[in-house]
């Protein structure tokens, strides 16, 4: 016996030592996985890189994570030693191979206080778990907690200062705009929208990593109304390509009630030139800034402007087309109630804002571009899909006239646009005979006539 | 084709009684056959674990069997300097286990063999300004550990040690259009939160802040044609959904509105009739934490073979009454 738990001792050391070195000869690695193989094969390492993926063969697993998870809470217990550098080697295998082992993510925290890791090699190493893990609670949480390091280390640094609010917004000496994020903020944005995009890709409706996009644009992004649109823009090929993700539908409808909170404050003339540009070039820093950033004294709607109405409009044309073109999905449906009711909210709480002004055309041109890329993707996605003929022939594509009617009906009042929402359901019943597509339907109806006493 | 639908399809040899004797045999044997390796991997939240099996055995009137005194010598070792108790033995506290462990030693009847007061200072350091709660010194926030902190103060009849009424507010702030909660402000509605939430107004006396009927709904929206409940649209069934949904109904007072039959038919057909135990779904593998979960949901459904459990701390009523506590439900 004494034996056997030497020969595992050794087996163990060695595995971790390969894991290291693995990770030293390759930066690059961007995946990891487990190789099932229950017999060990002649004298070989376990650990097996190919190209950018890291490969541990199963039989070791049963042997590994039980020695190490003794090893590290022996020492958390102070009843054995281990220094600095085993620390940091035992927690990467531990926490690649059960990341929800809270006291290993905590002792990097401890190590990252004293200066022994950096934040971007945590950040990675999260990423790489999230491969395997892409759901992990622990793993996202750490992450959070090394951003905020981040954003308090780049807020110390000269150059950067702390705007009103929890968000961190960096001095760009260039532009002198407080509104952009200086060139770390932006790498680490980019960088976090790439992870959680991964990691929803990996597993449907995956709350831990919708909410922390949430979590990342409020504490990155806060109040970036180009940041905000960026993404609303290019969640539209997202969701459209993902009509049962309830998260991700969840996200969009967070976003399009950030801009609508940043347009209500906006002075509505610049509101619009900042989204037309951001349609068709890059956004001056200067405009954003005068149109976000300070005149936030502009408590009247300035009349003839027609941003907010026609931003609900196309995303209502998109809900359409989206439950027309995919029948029977939940989630398409509850973006609607939640799409009806910001605007339904909106539309009370300014009852008199003019609706067909020309003003309103700038947002409609910038908006209807990136509308029109996404029907295009919307059309190319329907096509891939083995679902769609059947579906289509059945439901029919969505009537024209409808489509006007709807728009005719936004633009009106609540009571006309509820009226419009009804025919809309009528209209849909009368021509489908997808059992759950009636079943969404009829409650989605029902659901309207609950909208005035919310 | 058309929608695949996301629901499974009750086999008409699924298991349609309730097996309980085979269910506490599961759960007294779960501790003895510890396989290092599954041990290993969920050691992590061990605490809970224990708090799973002695509460569902409570349930089931099988409490005796479990071996008291070494769990209480556990809890014992696991509470920390600062206060608060950890998963186990060498992990690092979080509230999370600081609630289970308070649970435990409450159907024990036995909170003073944990150091109460610091328990207490614990709780009460780790509300934060806006009155959310960390889950820990490491200061992940969520509505999840709101709650814990309230339902263990209110087990130690201590809920006056933190600023309530901030909690409350900060609460109330991750409230949904659909009338549901999320983790955080902004987030998406999340049956699991939502019980949180709801659990956590019942016992600040701020249900009359819920929109019940708006919540109700979106919560009876989650019942499938199998008659088994999912945690948010288009995601499958499961026994621990099932609970959440239900128990947050029951808190909000409208349990009535989903198909109670449907449901309990469900959760029946979760049983392994080999093993005992419940899984999530039927014919997956059981565990600990869908056993309490499909016999606490079956007590919410009516089942008198089963003790009345307390919908929002998920413990048998008559251990609640022995301290007094008796959270709000609205009519
Ligand atoms: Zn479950």
């Amino acid at each position: 016996m004494a034996e056997f738990e030497k020969e595992v001792a050794v087996l163990v050391q060695r595995v971790v030592r390969d894991i290291s070195n693995a990770f030293k000869k390759n930066p690059n690695i961007d995946e990891i996985g487990i190789i099932p193989c229950p017999e060990p094969r002649y004298n070989r390492s376990p650990i097996v890189l190919i190209e950018t993926k890291l490969g541990l063969e199963s039989w070791c697993v049963k042997f590994l994570l039980p020695s190490l998870h003794r090893k590290l809470l022996l020492y958390r217990q102070r009843k054995n030693y281990l220094d600095r550098e085993a620390l940091v080697d035992v927690t990467v295998t531990l926490l690649l191979l059960n990341p929800d082992f809270t006291t290993a993510w905590n002792i990097r925290k401890e190590l990252l206080q004293c200066g022994v890791l950096n934040p971007e090699k945590d950040l990675y190493l999260g990423k790489l778990a999230l491969t395997r893990f892409p759901k992990s609670p622990e793993t996202w949480i750490h992450r959070r907690w090394v951003l905020l390091q981040i954003l308090q280390q780049c807020y110390a640094q000269k150059g950067c200062r702390k705007e009103q609010g929890e968000g961190y917004l960096c001095h760009t000496e260039a532009t002198g705009s407080s509104q952009n994020l200086c060139t770390h903020q932006a790498k680490l944005l980019h960088q976090e929208m790439t992870v959680c995009s991964e990691a929803a890709g990996r597993y449907p409706s995956n709350y831990n990593a919708w909410s922390h996009r949430i979590w990342v644009l409020q504490h990155i992004a806060k109040d970036n109304v180009e940041v905000f649109l960026e993404e609303f823009s290019s969640m539209r090929l997202w969701v459209s390509m993902h009509v049962s993700d309830h998260s991700g539908f969840h996200y969009r409808q967070f976003l399009l009630q950030a801009l609508l909170t940043a347009l209500c404050k906006a002075p509505q003339s610049t509101a619009a030139t900042t989204l037309h540009q951001q349609g068709i070039t890059t956004t001056s820093q200067s405009d954003t800034r005068a149109a976000f950033g300070l005149n936030e004294s502009s408590k009247e709607w300035q009349p003839g402007i027609v941003t907010i109405p026609q931003l609900f409009d196309l995303e209502m044309e998109f809900c359409s087309e989206l439950i027309h073109s995919f029948p029977g999905h939940e989630t398409l449906w509850c973006h609607r109630r939640q799409v009806v009711f910001l605007w339904y909210q909106w539309r009370r709480d300014h009852p008199n804002v003019p609706c067909n002004t020309n003003e309103g055309n700038v947002l409609h041109l910038s908006i209807s571009k990136d509308n029109g890329q996404a029907c295009s993707s919307v059309e190319k996605s329907i096509n891939g899909l083995p679902c769609g003929g059947d579906a289509m022939e059945v439901d029919g594509p969505p009537d024209p006239r409808d489509a006007k009617q709807l728009k005719r009906g936004l633009l009106m009042s609540c009571s006309m646009a509820l009226h419009a929402e009804h025919s809309f359901v009528s209209s849909l019943l009368d021509n489908c005979c997808n059992l759950e597509q009636r079943r969404f339907a009829l409650a989605y109806k029902k659901w309207l006539g609950t909208i005035n006493h919310q | 084709m058309g929608t695949q639908m996301k629901d499974v399809v009750i086999k008409p040899d699924a298991p349609n009684a309730l097996i309980l004797d085979k269910h506490a045999d599961y759960i007294a044997a779960y501790g003895s056959k510890r396989d290092d390796y599954e041990y290993t991997l969920s050691e992590y939240l061990r605490m809970s674990g224990i708090y799973w099996g002695l509460t569902v055995m409570d349930l089931m009137s099988q409490l005796p069997r479990m071996n008291c005194e070494e769990i209480t010598e556990f809890i014992k070792s696991c509470q920390h300097e600062c206060g608060g108790i950890s998963a186990s033995i060498g992990h690092d506290p979080h509230l999370l286990y600081t609630l289970s462990a308070v649970q435990i030693l409450t159907l024990y009847d036995n909170v003073q063999a944990v150091d109460v007061d610091k328990v207490v200072e614990y709780i009460k350091a780790l509300q934060q300004e806006d009155g959310s709660f960390a889950g820990d010194k490491w200061g992940e926030i969520d509505t999840r550990f709101s709650f814990c902190a309230v339902a263990t103060l209110a087990l130690l009849g201590k809920l006056d040690a933190i600023d309530v009424n901030k909690a409350i507010e900060f609460v109330l702030s991750c409230m949904n259009f659909d009338g549901g909660f999320g983790c955080r402000p902004g987030s998406e509605s999340h049956a699991g939160q939502i019980y949180c939430c709801t659990g956590f107004l019942s016992l600040t006396g701020q249900l009359h802040r819920v929109n019940a009927d708006l919540l109700g709904w979106w919560l009876c929206e989650r019942q499938l044609p199998s008659g088994g409940l999912n945690g948010r649209p288009e995601k499958l069934p499961d026994v621990c959904y099932s609970w959440w949904v239900l128990a947050s109904l029951k808190i909000i007072g409208r349990i009535h509105w989903i198909d109670k039959a449907k449901l309990r038919a469900f959760i029946l057909a979760c049983q392994d009739e080999e093993t005992g135990g419940f899984a999530d779904r039927p014919g997956d593998m059981v565990d600990p934490f869908h056993t309490l979960f499909g016999v606490a949901g079956l007590s919410l459904l009516g089942e008198e073979q089963v003790k009345p459990v307390n919908p929002v701390l998920c413990m048998p009523e008559d251990v609640l009454r022995r301290i007094g506590l008796e959270p709000d439900l609205l009519n």
